[in-house]
């Protein structure tokens, strides 16, 4: 019967594709897990990553995290830092703390490792994560990624004065959108409320994209995002920032004054980096302190990354970058705190 | 328009090189498998996939990529049409006709059907965007939270074309899924709503591992225990010749098609909305115009023409805000959208001036993309019809592997492992007590747009809901529903009058 073997075999074909899509994200468990622990042991060990190394995104793919995670492997990847292959993969979920919290699980399993973002701050303050930062060794911080707020090119809204004159003269007058519960744009939303004392519109999307649409299509009147997302609108002349959230001036938005030039206190960024979980061995931190460093020091990623994202590259290593998150951590704590969103 | 044909010739000669053929070809290839396998969508593959384009060029790799995206449109309709489990959430509806149809033993002209008005849908699409992309991105950003509050009630009106015979059970179904769509974090507050402390209910129910278990796992359940009317497939010609819609079939479909691949079009370019809810809409729709509503859901060949030439067209017309805005209007073009942004390429209003070469190059490689997939799905048609001739027992183990690794591969995550298997069960009961799927699961993805859009607008009106009728295309959209919800009544009304007329 030659159909049959023709339907044995396509049907042996999809069975293996599925397989193939289904697993390829998933490594082998079989390492053991107490291995850290004994590290330290002086015996002829083979070097350090026996096997493939996870690179948890505990966000969906597209997402910001995705790309800097998908740029960063690539990066790694093409140079051959690491003798073995590095797969991404993603979690998403529950704002972050599904893919984190699936991390942490693998305390002292150096082979997993995690990006961060604004949520891994934001997420357990908030009372949606089971873990914290507590729960993972910092590897690297390696970016700062800060807010703009961007309106329409034919708005009448031309600074963040504007936005706060009109909100006094009619509260609520002004709708922002945003990506709601504990982005970094609804903080900052609250943020600029609190400071200047004026009532506005929060309008929440499911994603970046939506909102961003939403501005374009004169559906809302402001949005905070970050400077990459919106670059190509504001080449392409459809919208412009009119204040950043950061300290300091931005490259690619030189002329935009920051929120503090103008008279509001307040200031936002948030600190992309690389975790492991806890109770990885001192060495293999280091292992993956210098990869990252050369990571930060080649022209691939400060070129396909950094500046075509508009982001501020800031390299810290694994102490460094601990004592900053804690103090992000903080920082975000002061923000909930004052604006009440903190149980 | 004379500068937009020398761009689209160029651009051919971008995708008729051999190498970017060849990467065409294992794209749809590849997106025709990924979207006939139950479970595994075009975002699941898509994003496993995407590290392999790492290594080339970029154009050849967005080749693949779009390749692998309105392939598995294609392909999502060959599992629902032979085993009544779609391949994707696009796909439910063509189950809904195709498989009364298979079971009628046309299972070959419900699967020439699928891929002809997909190939139509799609082609057509690639047609208008090539002519009008600017023009319409720009007329679906008109559409703000009160037009896609408008277009889900529209949207759900089609719900009373999918109640069966019993409407009450229909709407019961239907209110199931409206409140599984409630379930997660609440978008204005960003408090969880019914996730009873589970972290991974915050995201909400994702309507794919509810599609899969009602219509796939409980399917299957039903066919071990009873002896499933084969009848039909024995008497299933196979021959080639036999395999094809007939006239009569096309005569019943074009208008259907027609409609649909502009609908879809239209809906694929909102982002937010897609492929899912153009199948949807276009069904309903079909089913409104019909001259014989009462065949569908029995095994009417417009059934499944509807549907499928709807999710092609919006898989296209998803590429319309992608390339020129550069928003992402679903999960998919959202992956691609990541994917172009690593090959070093913005999308965005400014990419169609940058990289020409690109932007052309994918489209050209578009027309030839669904050249290639109608030419395989119909020499392919004789042999997938086969697969109904594999025992059951061994069909249906192979399906049930199928989905459980796709529902898996969602989120990398056994919780919607354990969400599809619970659903196959609720399925399998509301079958067993005469409850239809459809209902539920259109519900699903209807309702958690609706409610986002609805609070939405009510948040820029400041809680007035003449918002919905302030706008003019929200108005036209409302004004359409409330006809469709109030017409039937109104004429059978009307016909009662004049029977009691005639009678006196």
């Amino acid at each position: 019967m030659k159909i049959k073997k023709i339907l044995a075999l396509v049907l042996a074909i999809m069975l293996m594709t599925s397989l193939v899509v289904g697993c390829s994200s998933t490594p082998k468990e079989e390492a053991p897990k107490e291995a850290p622990k004994e590290a330290p042991k002086e015996a002829p060990k083979p070097a350090y990553p026996e096997r493939a190394i996870e690179m948890v995104v505990p966000f969906g793919a597209g997402g910001g995290s995705d790309i800097m995670a998908r740029s960063m492997v690539k990066v790694v990847n093409d140079n051959k830092w690491v003798s073995q292959p590095i797969n991404v993969v993603n979690k998403p979920g529950g704002s972050g703390s599904i893919g984190y919290a699936y991390t942490a699980e693998k305390a002292g399993n150096p082979y997993y490792l995690a990006s961060v973002s604004s949520s891994f701050y934001t997420a357990p303050l908030l009372g949606n994560s089971p873990v914290s930062y507590k729960d993972f060794t910092p590897v690297a911080g390696l970016a700062m990624d800060t807010l703009a707020l961007f309106v329409r090119e034919d708005s009448e809204i031309t600074s963040v004065k504007d936005v706060i004159e009109k909100s006094k003269a009619t509260p609520k007058s002004i709708s922002v959108g945003g990506t709601s519960g504990t982005s970094d744009d609804a903080v900052m939303y609250r943020v600029l409320q609190n400071k200047a004392g004026i009532e506005m519109k929060y309008v929440p999307f499911e994603s970046g994209g939506e909102v961003m649409t939403a501005l374009l299509g004169g559906h809302v009147d402001v949005v905070w995002a970050n400077p990459g997302e919106a670059l190509n609108q504001v080449e392409a002349g459809k919208a412009r920032a009119i204040v950043v959230a950061s300290n300091e001036r931005i490259p690619g938005f030189e002329d935009v004054p920051t929120l503090m030039e103008e008279g509001v206190d307040a200031s936002l960024a948030q600190f992309r980096g690389v975790v492991l979980p806890k109770g990885v061995s001192p060495e293999e931190v280091k292992y993956w302190e210098d990869v990252f460093r050369k990571l930060h020091e080649s022209s691939a990623w400060q070129e396909d990354y950094i500046k075509a994202n508009s982001i501020t590259p800031r390299f810290l290593g694994s102490e460094d970058f601990g004592k900053a998150i804690v103090e992000l951590s903080d920082m975000y704590e002061a923000i909930f705190k004052d604006i009440g969103a903190t149980k | 328009m004379l500068e937009t044909l020398s761009d689209l010739l160029y651009g051919f000669s971008v995708a008729i090189t051999p190498i970017n053929l060849l990467y065409c070809l294992v794209g749809v290839v590849t997106g025709t498998i990924i979207g006939a396998l139950p479970g595994l969508g075009p975002s699941a593959g898509l994003a496993v996939l995407l590290p392999i384009t790492f290594g080339i060029e970029p154009v050849s790799g967005i080749i693949m990529l779009a390749g692998i995206y309105y392939g598995a449109m294609y392909g999502g309709s060959i599992t629902s049409i032979l085993i009544n489990t779609p391949g994707d959430s696009a796909a439910v509806m063509t189950a809904l006709d195709g498989y009364p149809l298979t079971q009628k033993g046309r299972a070959g002209a419900a699967m020439g059907m699928a891929a002809f008005s997909s190939f139509i849908g799609g082609t057509v699409a690639i047609v208008a965007f090539t002519f009008l992309a600017p023009v319409l991105a720009s007329a679906a950003l008109s559409f703000g939270p009160p037009e896609y509050f408008a277009l889900m009630v529209l949207g759900l009106t089609t719900l009373a074309g999918m109640t069966g015979d019993n409407p009450t059970k229909g709407f019961i179904s239907a209110i199931l899924g409206l409140f599984l769509a409630i379930v997660g974090l609440d978008l204005v507050t960003g408090l969880p709503r019914f996730s009873f402390g589970m972290m991974e209910l915050y995201s909400g129910i994702d309507f794919i591992p509810v599609a899969m278990g009602v219509f796939g796992i409980a399917e299957i359940i039903l066919a071990s225990e009873e002896k499933v009317n084969m009848e039909g497939l024995k008497n299933t010609d196979l021959r080639w010749r036999k395999l094809f819609p007939t006239a009569a079939d096309w005569a019943r479909s074009k208008w259907v098609i027609a409609r649909g691949t502009v609908l879809g079009f239209f809906i694929g370019m909102l982002p937010g909305a897609g492929a899912t809810i153009a199948s949807f809409i276009s069904y309903g729709m079909a089913k409104k115009a019909s001259k014989h509503p009462e065949e569908f859901g029995l095994g009417a060949i417009e059934g499944v023409a509807a549907p499928e030439c709807a999710n092609n067209a919006a898989s296209v017309g998803a590429f319309v805000p992608l390339l020129t805005l550069g928003v992402p209007g679903s999960a998919s073009t959202a992956i691609l959208m990541g994917a172009l942004m690593m090959f070093g390429l913005r999308p965005g209003p400014m990419l169609f001036e940058r990289n020409p070469d690109f932007v052309w190059g994918l489209i050209a490689s578009m027309y030839v993309g669904n050249v290639m997939l109608i030419l395989m799905v119909l020499l392919f048609v004789p042999l997938f019809v086969r697969a109904l001739l594999v025992p059951k027992a061994a069909l249906n183990a192979v399906v049930i592997a199928f989905i459980l690794v796709g529902a898996y591969s969602l989120n990398n995550s056994m919780f919607d492992v354990y969400l599809t298997i619970g659903f196959g069960f609720i399925g399998y009961f509301m079958k067993k007590l005469k409850y239809p799927g459809a209902p539920l699961v259109l519900a699903l993805v209807l309702g958690q747009l609706l409610e986002t859009s609805m609070r939405q607008s009510l948040i820029l009106s400041g809680g007035s809901f003449g918002i919905f009728f302030a706008r003019p295309i929200s108005t036209v959209l409302m004004v359409i529903a409330f006809g469709a919800i109030f017409l039937p009544a109104i004429k059978n009304m009307i016909s009662k009058l004049r029977a009691k007329n005639a009678s006196v």
